[in-house]
């Protein structure tokens, strides 16, 4: 019968640093989701511009809060991930 | 009168950033990037920071953070400023040991439990009274804390909870000077419409902005104008400690979490309370959830009172990492040079310098810009979220 136990433990000393690739890979995947959210507001923003000049501040104001919402999520996770890292 | 405030308002950022300068322990360590991530933490001033660098200092020791963020000095450094006062080590090590809670880092034979209290001076070596280290510090009378609690007393080594000033403290007391000096002359200037200098005629516009533009579109001009004296004193005092904190020299309080933690507080507070002043206390729970079927009614008051409070919690998530990260990115840019020049010699770190440095004053002037943008929609999302409990929609 073989004893899985030091077996466990060499397993998880050798993913140790498998730990910090998660938090790369992480804030990677982080980047991404706020990179189109914020793509898609800024691109339905400058439509909306372009469309309507006279309504250029009303626009604007809201999509910089709509990406501040994003951005919170976002940096939601970069936390997690800094938080994985130390 | 009025000509001076330009100049005080600029000797107030220098003298701030001269204090912090000059009062603050300086880390050294093998890493050129942590040594300068140290400097995104949060000090306790010291009277004489220089007294701690005697000798060359081993890395362990490190205390752990605790209670307003503070960052310990080393144990090494702390025996060694022990050496200078010709006092004994008991003094400091005594103080290392309340302040690492209790984690056994004391470097002689004094390791025993201070239970979080300070360390009495019970030795004979030790009779000439202790001068406390730091450069401001304020014993919080009649508090006997519990051993429990020990982490929220800052210097274990005097009697009674004290607290230190860090240099986060100095740089929201400069903020607030700062608006007091800069709005000293605006109230009158909008009421009678002359009389400004450039600085009130500046911040006078930008007040009003404030209330033309962020305030009263969102909340309407009745509870606009009573709510309006705390979003533009969130706003200034936001904006000054994010700017300030891009002078070199000086400490960015708003990077630390426990500062953006009690702004946050405070919005959280008042969604909470004016909504139920507004409302009724028990109406504004009630109110809380949308209209639903009567079998969803628990779930969705779940689902609504963890986003009441998850709303001011990304709000202090965003400041502290938007100013955290940018600081983390210049300071990498700048660790790059050291970086360099200690694996591949010294000309490659002359070599990497301009490129370096040119990232960095471009990080550095987008940081310009989240500096202002962070404070806007700090000041913004408050508007909407208090708004958003005082006027339920239906």
């Amino acid at each position: 019968m073989l004893n899985p136990e030091p077996l466990l433990q060499e397993a998880a000393s050798n993913l140790v640093p498998f730990g910090k690739l998660g938090a790369a890979v992480g804030a990677g995947l982080v980047a991404i989701g706020a990179g189109m959210g914020i793509g898609k507001i800024g691109a339905a923003a400058n439509e909306g511009i372009a469309r309507q000049p006279e309504a250029a501040g009303d626009i604007r104001g809201g999509s910089i809060i709509l990406a501040a919402l994003i951005e919170g999520v976002s940096l939601f996770g970069m936390v997690v991930c800094i938080l994985i890292a130390l | 009168m009025s000509f001076l405030r330009l100049p005080l308002m600029i000797a107030v950022i220098l003298g701030a950033c001269w204090i912090n300068y000059h009062h603050i322990p300086h880390h050294e360590t093998d890493s050129p990037f942590m040594t300068l991530y140290m400097h995104l933490n949060a000090e306790k001033l010291l009277k004489d920071p220089h007294a701690h660098h005697g000798e060359g200092h081993g890395a362990e020791g490190h205390g752990s953070d605790h209670g307003g963020g503070a960052h310990d000095a080393h144990g090494a450094e702390e025996g060694e400023h022990a050496d200078e006062h010709g006092a004994g080590e008991h003094d400091q090590d005594g103080q290392q040991g309340g302040h690492d809670d209790h984690s056994g880092h004391d470097s002689d034979g004094h390791g025993s439990d201070h239970g979080g209290f300070a360390a009495l001076p019970d030795d004979a070596g030790h009779a000439d009274g202790h001068e406390s280290p730091y450069l401001f510090s304020m014993t919080v009378p009649g508090v006997a804390l519990p051993a429990s609690l020990s982490f929220m007393d800052m210097d274990a080594e005097t009697e009674g909870m004290q607290l230190v000033m860090t240099n986060l403290q100095l740089f929201q007391i400069a903020s607030v000077l700062l608006v007091l000096i800069a709005f000293m002359g605006v109230p009158g200037y909008i009421r009678t419409g002359r009389g400004g200098d450039v600085v009130t005629r500046y911040f006078a516009g930008f007040a009003m902005w404030i209330r033309d533009e962020m305030v009263v579109p969102a909340m309407g001009k009745e509870l606009g104008n009573k709510l309006l004296p705390f979003f533009l004193s969130l706003f200034f005092f936001i904006l000054f400690i994010n700017l300030m904190g891009l002078v070199p020299g000086s400490a960015t309080a708003t990077a630390n979490i426990f500062v953006t933690a009690a702004l946050a507080l405070i919005t959280l507070l008042s969604m909470i309370f004016g909504g139920m002043f507004a409302q009724g206390p028990i109406a504004f729970w009630k109110n809380l959830v949308p209209h639903v079927p009567l079998a969803l009614w628990p779930l969705m008051f779940i689902v609504e009172v963890i986003g009441l409070f998850v709303k001011p919690f990304a709000l202090m998530i965003r400041l502290f990492a938007n100013m955290t990260g940018g600081h983390l990115v210049v300071l990498s840019f700048m660790g790059l040079i050291f970086f360099f020049a200690q694996k591949f010699g010294t000309g490659a770190g002359y070599g990497v310098t301009p490129v370096a440095v040119g990232f960095a004053v471009f990080i550095m002037i987008i940081e310009v810009f989240v500096a202002m943008l962070q404070a806007y929609i700090f000041t913004q999302l408050s508007i909407l979220f208090i708004n958003a409990s005082v006027h339920p929609e239906h």
